[in-house]
């Protein structure tokens, strides 16, 4: 559904130095150096699957999904999508796909949604009666019925968000690209969203081509993860083989003790608990330690949190 | 185009309902749009001894009550509008939807005109109480063929500004290069002068020039000035001109849209 070969992107950055002579010189001779975005990238994505696609700021994340959605041009390499070529920007792409981003809206500001709703179904063309069957059922699945008659300037950001992605998933697409759809929206929205895209996908059978910094987003989500920085592919696999890769071992996790397995290098973690993060092979070891210690112990071992294993991996990388 | 017919309506609906939602810009932009009763006010007392370069106080007071009416008709905020979108990333928006960008544009453009003669009529009426030589009928030919060399004069205009617009995927900001054409087209298109008073020897050069064809030509013909024989050729002139530009912009629009770089969207 998504092939990329290496892909790259390369923009040209204006640079002028500080100073009001840097201005005087920059208004005759400007200078400009080349930014790599997009460093070579090759990955497939089948029909229906869900990809976390993830890096830290500036990897080439956006730029990226912009590339794979028409709205920039490659330097060089290829993509497709849904068999089309997305620089093309034909009419039959644009139905196919969808991109969503957390920051940016396509609202009408001063306008109900109802009235965005209604402008998306002339532009992309839609069957007037299946046009309405879908704004009921997105409608319905996200908890909008109050609120798509008012103006968007008066929703709160969740309510703005939720009336987004109706917006942006009336014509169906196959596949969706998700730019951080939950920044800053709050926990209750945010998982609405994560139910409503899984539900989407689960119907509608979409591929999901995701991009967060929230982990829930990535752990709900899921199934496979791309991990991206300065432009290239460093990682790419299921979500157990990250973990395996980048989180350096188990975590164990005590319920209180951690007077006592302070010196084997307990930490304070959540809830009363104390834990350690181990290579796979000093588990059992510690372990017995543990219990030595605290025989009657409530110990368990765990994959450490995502959040964690994408801290380091981000380390690793940068 | 069959798409853009079935759009039509509804785009023109949306249309409606933002232009309501901006009812007091509207109006403020339209009252910003009258100088032709400034110039008229001007030409009015430099006529007061006599006829200029044909025009006596009657002929000058049609003349600038119609380039109000057609440069409210042929009004268009693209080049600003498109700036800004280019420029902020918001124009992947439109980039997303199975509809040329120009189409969105000019729907947007064309459903604020029923809002602008709301506030025109009474104003026309006002001058014509004032003045009622200006319901001197020119024909119904020429108000058909001026009906037409409006649209063309709209079209025109919503070309040229999209031709400057779609340089700034190449300049970052082309509405202070567009400042220049403008000044251009208030001298050379009619909006503060009538091209008759321009030297023998510049007329014909003017007005083989794009800028007459995007105001003038409408204008002449709905103020009695040419008789629809006369206007057959400007009007394959502004035919010619809109070819023209569709052409140029096509090219520009499509070598700039591979510099877009979406930033910010």
């Amino acid at each position: 559904m998504i092939e990329l070969s290496e892909l790259v992107k390369i923009y040209r950055v204006p640079v002028k130095s500080p100073g009001l002579w840097a201005s005087v010189r920059s208004v005759f001779s400007r200078e400009y150096t080349e930014v790599r975005a997009v460093d070579g990238i090759s990955f497939t994505v089948e029909p229906g699957e869900r990809v976390g696609f993830l890096g830290p700021n500036g990897a080439g994340k956006t730029t990226t999904l912009k590339m794979l959605t028409g709205l920039l041009h490659p330097t060089s390499g290829s993509c497709s999508v849904a068999g089309h070529r997305p620089r093309e920007r034909a009419p039959e792409f644009l139905r196919d796909v969808t991109l969503v981003m957390g920051q940016k809206q396509q609202l009408l500001w001063d306008l109900p949604p109802t009235e965005t709703f209604l402008l998306n179904r002339a532009l992309f063309d839609l069957d007037r009666r299946e046009w309405q069957d879908t704004v009921d059922e997105l409608v319905e699945l996200l908890d909008l019925a109050e609120v798509v008659n008012r103006p968007a300037r008066n929703l709160s950001l969740g309510q703005r968000m939720r009336c987004e992605l109706v917006a942006a998933l009336l014509h169906r697409p196959r596949v969706l690209f998700l730019d951080e759809p939950t920044i800053g929206l709050d926990v209750k929205v945010q998982q609405q969203v994560r139910r409503f895209v899984r539900t989407y996908n689960e119907r509608h059978g979409a591929t999901v081509l995701l991009t967060s910094h929230d982990m829930d987003d990535v752990a709900a989500l899921v199934d496979r993860i791309i991990l991206i920085d300065k432009g290239r592919v460093r990682f790419d696999g299921g979500l157990r083989d990250f973990s395996e890769r980048y989180g350096a071992g188990r975590r164990i996790t005590v319920r209180g003790g951690l007077s006592v397995l302070g010196p084997l290098g307990f930490t304070a973690a959540e809830a009363g608990t104390c834990s350690a993060t181990v290579p796979a092979d000093e588990v059992n070891p510690l372990l017995q330690a543990v219990l030595a210690r605290l025989p009657s112990a409530d110990v368990s071992v765990n994959d450490p949190p995502l959040e964690d294993v994408l801290a380091r991996a981000f380390g690793e990388q940068t | 185009m069959s798409h853009v017919l079935r759009a039509l309506p509804d785009l023109m609906r949306v249309g409606v309902a933002g232009a309501v939602a901006y009812r007091a810009e509207l109006v403020i932009w339209i009252l910003t749009a009258t100088l032709p009763l400034v110039m008229l006010a001007m030409w009015n007392a430099v006529a007061l001894d006599g006829p200029v370069a044909g025009f006596d106080q009657d002929g000058l007071a049609r003349y600038f009550v119609a380039t109000l009416v057609i440069r409210q008709a042929t009004s268009v905020w693209l080049v600003w509008e498109m700036n800004y979108e280019i420029r902020s990333g918001r124009l992947s928006t439109k980039l997303l939807r199975p509809l040329h960008p120009f189409w969105q544009y000019a729907t947007s453009m064309l459903t604020v005109l029923p809002m602008r003669l709301v506030v025109l009529v009474p104003l026309v009426a006002a001058l014509v109480w004032w003045r009622p030589t200006l319901l001197a009928w020119p024909g119904l030919t020429a108000v058909l063929l001026a009906l037409a060399s409006t649209a063309l004069a709209w079209i025109l205009t919503f070309l040229v500004q999209a031709c400057f617009a779609s340089l700034a995927f190449f300049l970052d900001k082309t509405d202070g290069l567009f400042g220049v054409w403008f000044g251009m087209w208030a001298l050379l298109s009619g909006y503060v002068a009538p091209l008759a008073t321009f030297p023998d020897w510049a007329r014909p050069v003017v007005e083989l020039l794009p800028f007459r064809g995007m105001l003038a030509v409408p204008v002449e013909l709905l103020g009695g000035f040419l008789s629809p024989a006369e206007a057959m050729t400007d009007i394959a002139l502004q035919l010619l001109w809109v070819g023209v530009f569709a052409v140029l912009t096509g090219a520009v629009w499509r070598r700039g849209i591979a510099r877009y770089g979406a930033y910010g969207a």
